[in-house]
């Protein structure tokens, strides 16, 4: 059992999260296993982009632990959980509009980092991703798909241990997602844990090795996509009462 | 931003510092006076810059730190007999309090929210100082001992206004000032990306209180007479605001061309009118506000005769 311990990048345990009457999460209990990419998937509503609210410190659960390292994080602000290895980026693109592509890589660096190396890297992650011709660009003045990419590699700055990628592929053309799932490859093959949320399930079925399915603010199922594809609540959740 | 432009830019300073330090030896009381306040609204602007432009507050109430500062030189020199260089120091003490005191509620709140709370702290301060006789001499407002000091008091503002120019040029073009943008721009990401934004506002807040505190300070002491409704006058915060807008907000240059040619215009156009002034005024700010947000920087970088950015 140690031996499964270790395992697991980040674990939820139950997880309550209410508003106004409405579970958002209503005792979740999650396993990511490190290093591979997970997929969080479930109907509209069912708690999945609050689930990564709560992990990230947006919000505070009700009640319920968010074990990372050894170290509950629930209650902690957003700012200290991301200096603990977590990075996320978000359903709708929040890049900074006004800001160049190089200066929102660089915001995310902390000031304790020397510049020159807060600069390699987000050069180094803008080549990465191929935005280099485009670094003293507004970030407002790229296309979607180019803001998602630049989120994606805003989030990398750090070299977190934990990414998260809410709908990374939503309004993203197929080409750009092509290369945005080798790149999301790529640094699970570095040794990172990535955690995806997806409507898209050709994503979600072809690249995650583990999926977890929510509905009603719960997990209803988790596995790998075979299993998922068969599972009997996992299709009644989707497509209702057989 | 490579060394040698930032070579380029301490020269140019130099040259200026040199000259604006000879310039006094060279003109007489008026003009001399006229430089000092010229200097003062460009140490206003940048100040506002810094909370407003860069991390996106606006504020509505930043002759609060201008008035605390006169204020608090007005009582050490005229009711405790210090020397007023001497004072300066505690009025830049003072106004960085009063930024944690008013900052630490205030910079909670968001938009029009932060600006009508700001606008209040400012009128509160100066009701305060209106009915708190017994340390601010109330509405009569201070007197200072009459003396002819515009030699000093132009030194004293331009060591001020360098000192803010340098702290401005560091800010922007460093990533805490790429940081404070980033709250501007979206709070709850930057928050989400490792940014505590309490700090940081605060500190932008802080650093914006302190250089008007001073600046209102040397301004007391030119001026020689204080009252509640002219040193908490909000006609000085919008004065700022506008200057900070006009050369465009978020950047070096612009607060500092801002401040400069609406000063001189002011002084030399404007008061040919004295009853449609403010009236100029307030349709020249709706102007700038509906149809150069980002100043006239924000129109040489539209042109492409600006770099976009702060740090490249």
């Amino acid at each position: 059992m140690a031996m499964a311990e270790q395992d697991i990048a980040l674990e939820i345990r139950s997880l309550h999260k209410d508003f106004g009457g409405i579970k958002a999460v209503d005792g979740c209990s999650l396993a990511f296993p490190r290093g591979q990419i997970s997929g969080l998937i479930g109907p509209n509503g069912s708690g999945k982009t609050t689930t990564f609210n709560l992990l990230t410190g947006l919000f505070v659960p009700d009640s319920g632990e968010i074990l990372y390292n050894g170290e509950n994080l629930a209650g902690l602000k957003p700012y200290q959980i991301f200096n603990r290895g977590i990075t996320r980026t978000f359903q709708i693109t929040r890049i900074y509009r006004e800001m160049t592509v190089f200066e929102n890589m660089l915001s995310v660096t902390p000031l304790i980092v020397s510049e020159r190396r807060a600069r390699e890297r987000a050069n180094e992650l803008m080549e990465f991703v191929n935005l280099t011709p485009l670094r003293d660009e507004y970030g407002g003045n790229l296309s979607y798909g180019q803001q998602k990419l630049l989120e994606f590699a805003r989030a990398l700055m750090t070299d977190p241990e934990l990414i998260l990628l809410d709908e990374p592929a939503a309004g993203v053309n197929r080409t750009l997602l092509a290369d945005l799932l080798e790149r999301i490859h790529e640094i699970q093959r570095l040794g990172k844990t990535v955690v995806i949320i997806e409507h898209d399930m050709n994503v979600i079925m072809n690249h995650c090795e583990k999926i977890f399915v929510m509905d009603y603010g719960v997990k209803i199922a988790e596995g790998p996509a075979h299993e998922i594809q068969r599972n009997e609540q996992v299709i009644e959740a989707y497509f209702g009462h057989r | 931003m490579t060394r040698n432009e930032h070579l380029r830019n301490v020269a140019y300073m130099g040259g200026l510092l040199l000259f604006l330090s000879l310039l006094p030896f060279l003109t007489g009381v008026y003009y001399r006076s006229f430089v000092m306040f010229t200097m003062m609204w460009v140490v206003l602007a940048l100040s506002w810059n810094i909370i407003s432009g860069y991390t996106g507050y606006i504020s509505f109430g930043h002759v609060l730190f201008y008035g605390v500062g006169s204020y608090v030189t007005g009582i050490l020199v005229v009711d405790y007999g210090w020397h007023w260089l001497s004072t300066l120091a505690v009025c830049g003490a003072m106004g960085v309090a009063v930024s944690f005191v008013v900052g630490y509620p205030v910079l909670r709140l968001k938009g029009p929210y932060f600006a009508i709370a700001m606008l209040g702290a400012a009128e509160g301060m100066r009701v305060l100082v209106t009915v708190w006789d017994s340390l601010t001499h109330g509405g009569l407002g201070i007197i200072f001992p009459n003396v002819e000091n515009s030699m000093e008091t132009y030194f004293a503002m331009l060591v001020l206004m360098f000192c803010t120019i340098g702290v401005s040029y560091w800010v922007g073009h460093s990533r805490f000032g790429v940081r404070l943008n980033a709250i501007r721009e979206d709070e709850l990401a930057a928050e989400a990306l490792g940014i505590n934004t309490t700090r940081y506002k605060l500190a932008a807040f802080a650093l914006s209180a302190f250089f008007p505190a001073i600046a209102g300070a040397i301004q007391a002491n030119k001026t020689l007479y204080i009252d509640p409704d002219t040193e908490f006058f909000i006609l000085v915060t919008i004065t700022m605001k506008l200057m900070a807008m006009f050369g465009g907000k978020g950047t070096v240059v612009g607060p500092v061309v801002g401040a400069i040619g609406l000063y001189v215009v002011q002084e030399f156009v404007w008061v040919q009118f004295p009853f449609l002034h403010l009236l100029m005024f307030g349709i020249f700010l709706i102007l700038v506000a509906r149809f150069m947000p980002r100043g006239l920087v924000g129109l040489f970088i539209a042109r492409g005769w600006a770099r976009k950015g702060m740090v490249h």
